[in-house]
């Protein structure tokens, strides 16, 4: 914009368009600058000085404002025109600076009224930049709330725990006018550095560390190899009510001078947005452990329904005999087993196994033990030989001190004859027609357990009306609100007691007695029953 | 992460665009004014900020951006900015900068409404 200014020692009433031009620009409200530097010029005019320079006070330095002529620098010290600095006019709030130095004398002379005149403007502007500066002041501390508000929101509405973060991080490096940042979150219980912006940063820290302890709260500097090479840094911690879930330090705040240390306000700006960042990751965390739990309930469920398949669903038609197998495990899963199996030549196959511990890793051996059974049973007949292949088997492919009772019998329908092999298990009870009870006894050990293990067959034969029952420990070690087993001898009653009912009817028996004797208690163990009776009539 | 900002220009007939990126804080804050002040002094009345490489600005920053916009009050001429983020445009906002300088989606619209 360019003006005809009114020339030296003007007189109004001689250049009335020139001096209206000037008042014009007085009134306007952003055009404050510009009537300074049309000041200055006829200041400059009017002294006949060579260059003028106005300073206006920002803070402890003073800024250049207008100039003409190019050899004053932007920024002076206050000393630089302190009283009687030679070439220095001194004006409200500001200064000018004169070239050469003896041009100044004119304030006092032929400009003295134009030197009032810019102290009048120069103070106008001086206000006007300081409600602009405190007018930016309220509104950046409108945009911190904000971001605390924000970060609040995050909380309903985040769920990605990289953008979460990510948005922590930056919001914090943006409301401490920081140069440099880092989010650490606790990990195996170490703090481990999530990101960082604006610099390295260490790579995870001791919960424990008590320079950090003191670093976070606000009583010590921040551990040396945290921001490496920050000379300012303030962290606070990010934690919720069960505790620390890790912590945020930032480094190095910028002024427009430099770096500066921060300022006590800061940590508590600080702080309060580590309370809502908390909260955002905390949200964000247990919906991830949510989102895992279901996973690992779909995957059990999915577990649950192998092992389901795993397990006969019903028996062989054995012509003279009834069979019945049931399975109930004490979690999703379990390391209980049972097989009924037809063999060539007619002949019947019975296994009843339990694997020592429960859950899943139970049941990854309930499936190991599974198709090495029935492979095994292609290359022996159900007897001593397959047992010991089938423990050396169990012993390669499981954890030490893993191992697997079993017992696993062969039937030859024809004859009633019952070859067994007992490898650890609970013995089998025999109730014979009588009412005498016999016990299959262990014959080995479980199956798995030692190396070598060798194992011998035995033999009875089920007369008609004999009924074999092979069981877990669940079912006898059934325990009552006072700590009493069920054991075999109740076992045995039951079976004396409804040995005619169908065997499904027998198992609901057994499983009504055991369910009644818990009274309540939950099911501690896995439970099986695999029951055999040899009819009357053929 | 580091922050290394970066500041170009692309000179389009009396209208010149910037493209920035990284962390808008003292630093790059300085050197897009440097940029600014020197397509001002090449002739440019109308400059465009496209920040779409900046997702974070301080308060340090933004007074810089409000010193250039009211460089361009001072010489009659226009500035714009466009991509921002959600984040900044709302900073931007109530730091009262779009009093002065229109905020647009995509830099088409911005330049066609300079150019306008």
């Amino acid at each position: 914009m360019s003006l005809p200014l009114p020339g030296p020692g003007s007189d109004p009433a001689a250049e009335p368009e020139a001096w209206g031009r000037l008042l014009e620009l007085a009134r306007e409200e952003s055009a404050d600058h510009l009537l300074l530097r049309h000041l200055v010029e006829m200041w400059a005019r009017t002294s006949g000085a060579r260059g003028v320079a106005l300073y206006l006070e920002q803070g402890e330095l003073l800024r250049r404002e207008a100039a003409i002529g190019d050899e004053f620098p932007s920024i002076l010290e206050r000393d630089d025109v302190a009283n009687g600095a030679a070439g220095t006019v001194p004006l409200p709030g500001g200064a000018l600076v004169v070239e050469p130095p003896e041009a100044a004398a004119a304030a006092a002379g032929a400009a003295a009224q134009l030197t009032l005149l810019l102290g009048a403007a120069a103070t106008n502007r001086r206000l006007k930049q300081q409600i602009k500066a405190e007018r930016f002041q309220v509104n950046y501390r409108i945009v911190e709330l904000e971001a605390l508000y924000d970060v609040g929101l995050a909380v309903a509405g985040t769920l990605d725990r990289e953008r979460l973060a990510e948005e922590v991080l930056m919001r914090a490096i943006s409301l401490l006018d920081a140069r440099r940042a880092a989010l650490y979150l606790i990990e195996n219980g170490c703090y481990r550095l999530d990101r960082a912006f604006g610099g390295a940063a260490a790579a995870e820290v001791a919960v424990a560390d008590p320079e950090l302890g003191r670093f976070l709260a606000g009583e010590g500097p921040a551990p040396a190899a945290l921001l490496p090479g920050a000379r300012y840094a303030i962290g606070v911690p990010i934690q919720v009510e069960a505790g620390p879930r890790g912590f945020l330090a930032v480094g190095d705040k910028e002024t427009r001078r430099g770096l500066a240390p921060f300022p006590e306000g800061d940590r508590r700006i600080l702080v309060l947005f580590a309370t809502q960042a908390a909260l955002a990751l905390e949200n964000v965390r247990l919906h991830q452990q949510a989102l895992e739990t279901e996973r690992m309930a779909r995957e059990m469920e999915l577990a649950a329904e192998i092992q389901r398949l795993i397990l006969p669903t019903g028996a062989p038609p054995v012509p003279g005999y009834s069979l019945f197998g049931w399975n109930r495990p004490a979690r999703q899963v379990g390391g209980d087993y049972f097989d009924l199996l037809s063999l060539p030549g007619g002949q019947v196959g019975l296994a009843v196994g339990d694997v020592s511990g429960k859950g899943v890793p139970a049941a990854l051996m309930v499936s190991t033990l599974h198709s090495a059974l029935r492979l095994l049973l292609d290359r022996f007949p159900p007897g001593p030989e397959l047992v010991e292949a089938l423990s050396a088997h169990v012993l390669a492919s499981s954890a030490p001190s893993k191992y697997i009772t079993l017992l696993l019998a062969e039937l030859d329908p024809g004859s009633g004859a019952l070859r067994y092999v007992n490898a650890g298990h609970n013995p089998g009870l025999l109730l014979r027609r009588d009412g005498e009870v016999e016990l299959l006894d262990a014959c080995g050990l479980p199956v798995g357990l030692l190396p070598g293990s060798r194992y011998q067959a035995r033999a009875v034969v089920l007369a008609r009306g004999d009924l074999l029952c092979l069981y877990s420990d669940g079912i006898t070690e059934c325990l009552s609100p006072e700590d009493e087993e069920f054991g075999a001898d109740r076992l045995a009653a039951l079976l004396a007691e409804h040995r005619d009912l169908p065997l499904a009817e027998l198992v609901e028996a057994i499983d009504g007695a055991t369910g009644a004797f818990g009274a309540g208690t939950p099911q501690g163990d896995d439970q099986t029953l695999v029951l055999l009776r040899r009819e009357e009539e053929a | 992460m580091t922050n290394h900002p970066t500041v170009t220009a692309d000179r389009r007939d009396g209208l010149a665009v910037i493209y920035t990126k990284g962390y808008i804080n003292n630093q790059a804050g300085e050197e897009i004014a440097r940029v600014a002040y020197v397509l001002i002094d090449e002739g440019h009345k109308a400059l465009l900020l496209n920040l779409e490489g900046t997702t974070i600005v301080n308060s340090i920053g933004i007074s810089i951006l409000i010193e250039i916009i009211e460089k361009m009050i001072e010489i009659g001429g226009r500035l714009a900015f466009c991509r921002l983020t959600p984040t900044i445009d709302k900073t931007f906002h109530i730091m009262g900068l779009t009093q002065y300088a229109p905020i647009y989606g995509d830099e088409a619209t911005a330049v066609a409404a300079l150019r306008g």
